[in-house]
């Protein structure tokens, strides 16, 4: 094929961020007429990918070919004068403007004078939607649509403008039936007319559906890009995982579990975002939350540890009731939870090292007077203990480096004695050396008979890390992996609702 | 090795700032000496320690309230309210000066008065922190709010007009102790004493700090931070009541707006000396040493012979400079 065929060519596009890269030197085209896939897992840089094309990020390396013109990076204007549209999985619409304002929002058609003409922005907005078959009246309120019509007028938004390009980020993540038909036909005529698509999905199904060709891109690389009608999702799957990597640090797997005392996670429900979950841990063993990120692992533990309100659920230990009212309750009743978000609510970076790391436990004990002696003493005991590189205790947070930072919030949990312990995301951000440190701190703690539940997107992490894996999809818990089962093809899978015999019994 | 070079300079930042302050407190005293010997007399010292007592108890309470991320810009209404209501109690019980006053009135004029100015700054302290934890909203915005709304209750109660103490209950504003030290003084210096060993060793203080650095990770950490948030404004109230009263005492008399400006001079103290805007950070050192600045300027400018209108130029000039001086260090780090 001659270079014409293709409306993009990125040539070995890099990306990196202060610890990560993101994109490294990947390449790719996408030709007239073609709806090409993008797959890949949590963090493999579809996302960074999408944003330099579109223009909203500067990439450091490689150039971008659009319609037989080089570029070294796009602006956001740029892009959409040159036909790129993307539709965000996130709503961007203003809620409280009319559908057809939104549509037009940056080319509202205007009366001699420059007075706003809003028969006529209603009017071309009402051919627009018709074209596209979407039956949304355009005078309404977006704040009055459903989740589903506000994901379709996004769509028709892209329209609104000139479109060559047009890039789906998972789409059809709030569509249902009707919805999905509408947007595959839109996509289908966009097709007819020789224009070309790029669609970002985690539903390879669809993917095999709609798409011509699919590229799968791992830890910010390109595997390869292949034409879907010479592989099977199964080999899709096998691809986004990777080859046999070395495994980082493998544990054994516990041997002897107290079978009486468990913990047991019962009917946690949330109206449209967690159904009806239900697990066992039993003390001595690592219990894996896995899913795709959105699945509700997070929402899931922070109802569990009194965070977040919830329709249903019941937390029982050794057989009685301790189903937190609030995080204070939880920390009484001898739970930890390491949020995901170590920065947002786990640090308290103005702070030095000791204030942090004695932060639970000073909010646990009622007790009029901070005990300073104890809490210096403490928190040099578990400096050595965790290793926390830090110049001394008093140093402020905000000046360690990350690994170092997730010992100071593993350190403030330990310190409370607590009995159950969640780690949501432990190693986000975390170095090699610091992870294998944290993955023994873990392991000491399951040893020591502490219940443990690890939650990541870091499948080969729940694999090295965990004896029984629970792998979420959509609010539901679908499946508990065991043993020989727990594979990071398995989780991917189950998270991805590959394995069609599943779906019916989860 | 330069992360190590940072991290001691780090840990010494908070004890340079109030070098600085201290720095700038002797360089002003230096130059208003220069031009005026009568400054380093004891006596002006003592007056300008009078003179900042009532701002010091108003700004210890705001300043607390600040180091959990906090703003109230209603305590000037508050102060003055609470100041008018005092006095109306005093007039109200006791009456004119010429007048025959029944014993039970002379016997529990103080106590009343008291409990109700000191209970009543409890409740607006509570008003405002509930309102503020409840909002969600930005406490500025919600200060200035019961800023004007307590100005109108002031308003209401005293008609416009003003109570008068007709010479009573001076001491605790006008008189000395050993006919030297004034009473005011002692007060201010407790309440101070009282900020610090709150902020450095009870376990609230720590939750002040622990919400104004990352009130979301205090919440999960089990601080119940509504509640900490609302005591503070309460304590906030209850200085303000102190404050008050001792102002009151001190002047005679109490108008609408007689604590009004202590509103701006309270946040400009804890400001320039050193409590973050943001919360987290500074102590009561910072506040002693900013409320001494902001009470300096105002004397030194009188002592120089400056027009005294100048004073609320220089002090907002001020408060832009340590603002805009921290900002910049902050966005360096």
């Amino acid at each position: 094929m001659s270079s014409t065929a293709y409306i993009l060519s990125m040539r070995e596009v890099s990306k990196s961020y202060p610890g990560v890269r993101a994109l490294d030197r990947v390449s790719m085209d996408v030709a007239y007429g073609e709806v090409h896939a993008l797959v890949g897992q949590n963090g493999a840089g579809k996302s960074t990918l999408i944003e330099i094309i579109a223009g909203a990020l500067h990439p450091d390396g490689g150039e971008i070919v659009y319609e037989g013109n080089t570029y070294t990076h796009l602006e956001p204007w740029q892009a959409i004068r040159l036909g790129i549209q993307t539709v965000h999985q996130e709503n961007q619409l203003v809620e409280e403007l009319t559908v057809a304002e939104n549509l037009y929002l940056y080319e509202l058609p205007v009366h001699r004078g420059g007075v706003v003409d809003y028969a006529g922005c209603r009017r071309i907005a009402q051919e627009l939607l018709q074209k596209l078959n979407i039956h949304i009246a355009p005078e309404k309120k977006v704040r009055t649509l459903s989740f589903v019509d506000k994901k379709l007028v996004s769509i028709a938004k892209a329209f609104a403008r000139p479109v060559k390009l047009l890039i789906l980020d998972e789409p059809t993540a709030s569509l249902d039936e009707c919805g999905k038909d509408i947007l595959f036909e839109i996509i289908r005529s966009h097709k007819a007319q020789g224009l070309s698509t790029i669609y970002i999905s985690h539903n390879l199904s669809e993917i095999f559906e709609i798409c011509d060709r699919v590229t799968i891109l791992k830890d910010g690389q390109k595997v390869a890009t292949y034409s879907l009608s010479e592989i099977t999702m199964d080999e899709v799957i096998r691809k986004m995982i990777g080859s046999s990597q070395v495994t980082l640090y493998k544990r054994e797997r516990a041997c002897a579990l107290k079978k009486d005392e468990i913990l047991e996670v019962r009917n946690y429900s949330r109206q449209g975002v967690i159904d009806d979950v239900s697990f066992e841990v039993r003390r001595g063993e690592i219990f894996g939350l896995a899913g795709l990120v959105g699945s509700g692992r997070t929402e899931l533990v922070r109802m569990m540890f009194g965070l977040d309100p919830k329709d249903s659920g019941t937390l029982l230990y050794r057989g009685q009731d301790i189903t937190p009212r609030n995080p204070y309750d939880a920390i009484q009743k001898g739970i930890g939870y390491l949020t995901e978000d170590r920065k947002g609510d786990g640090l308290l970076l103005s702070r030095p090292v000791v204030e942090n790391m004695s932060l639970a436990s000073v909010a646990k004990d009622n007790r009029l007077l901070l005990n300073l002696s104890k809490e210096y003493q403490e928190a040099v005991m578990l400096t050595e203990r965790l290793n926390v590189k830090t110049p001394s205790i008093f140093q402020r947070v905000v000046n360690l480096s990350g690994g170092n930072q997730q010992k100071v919030v593993l350190a403030k949990w330990l310190q409370t004695q607590a009995e159950i312990l969640i780690f949501d995301e432990p190693t986000v951000g975390v170095d090699v050396g610091a992870k294998v440190e944290i993955y023994r701190m873990i392991e000491e703690l399951v040893h020591h008979g502490k219940i443990v539940i690890v939650i990541s997107s870091d499948n080969p992490e729940l694999v090295a890390l965990c004896d029984r894996v629970g792998v979420m999809r959509n609010g539901r818990l679908v499946t508990i992996l065991e043993g020989d089962e727990v594979t990071e093809e398995n989780i991917v899978r189950y998270a991805m609702g590959v394995c069609e015999g599943m779906e019916v019994s989860g | 090795m330069a992360q190590g070079f940072s991290a001691v300079f780090r840990k010494r930042a908070p004890i340079e700032q109030a070098y600085i302050l201290l720095l700038l407190i002797v360089a002003i005293s230096v130059v208003t000496t220069i031009v005026n010997r009568r400054f380093v007399n004891p006596t002006n010292i003592i007056n300008i320690f009078q003179q900042i007592a009532v701002l010091g108890i108003v700004a210890s309470g705001v300043g607390m309230l600040l180091v959990s991320g906090h703003v109230d810009i209603s305590v000037g209404s508050q102060v003055s309210l609470l100041g008018v209501i005092f006095a109306m109690l005093i007039q109200k019980i006791l009456g004119l000066p010429e007048g025959n006053v029944a014993p039970w009135r002379q016997t529990f004029v103080y106590p009343i008065a008291f409990a109700l100015t000191f209970g009543i700054g409890a409740l607006v302290g509570f008003v405002n922190g509930v309102t503020v934890v409840k909002s969600r909203a930005n406490s500025f915005i919600i200060s200035l709010g019961f800023m004007s709304a307590y100005h109108g209750l002031a308003l209401l109660v005293t008609g416009g007009a003003s109570y008068m103490l007709f010479g009573r209950f001076e001491t605790l504003g006008r008189g000395r102790l050993f006919h030297y030290l004034p009473i005011s003084i002692l007060f201010f210096l407790g309440v101070v004493i009282l900020s610090y060993l709150i902020l450095k060793y009870f376990r609230y203080g720590r939750f002040l700090y622990a919400i104004g650095s990352n009130r979301r990770a205090a919440h999960v950490s089990g601080i119940n931070t509504d509640r900490v948030v609302i005591r503070a404004y309460t304590v906030v109230g209850i200085l303000n009541a102190l404050a008050a009263i001792i102002l009151i005492s001190r002047v005679g008399s109490a108008l609408a707006t007689t604590g009004d400006a202590y509103a701006l001079d309270a946040l400009a103290s804890v400001i320039v000396g050193g409590v973050a805007l943001s919360g987290g950070k500074g102590g009561a050192l910072n506040i002693f040493l900013g409320v001494v600045l902001i009470g300096l300027i105002g004397n030194a400018l009188i002592i120089m012979n400056v027009n005294p209108y100048a004073r609320d130029l220089v002090i907002g000039l001020i408060i832009i400079a340590a603002v805009t001086l921290s900002q910049l260090s902050e966005s360096r780090s």
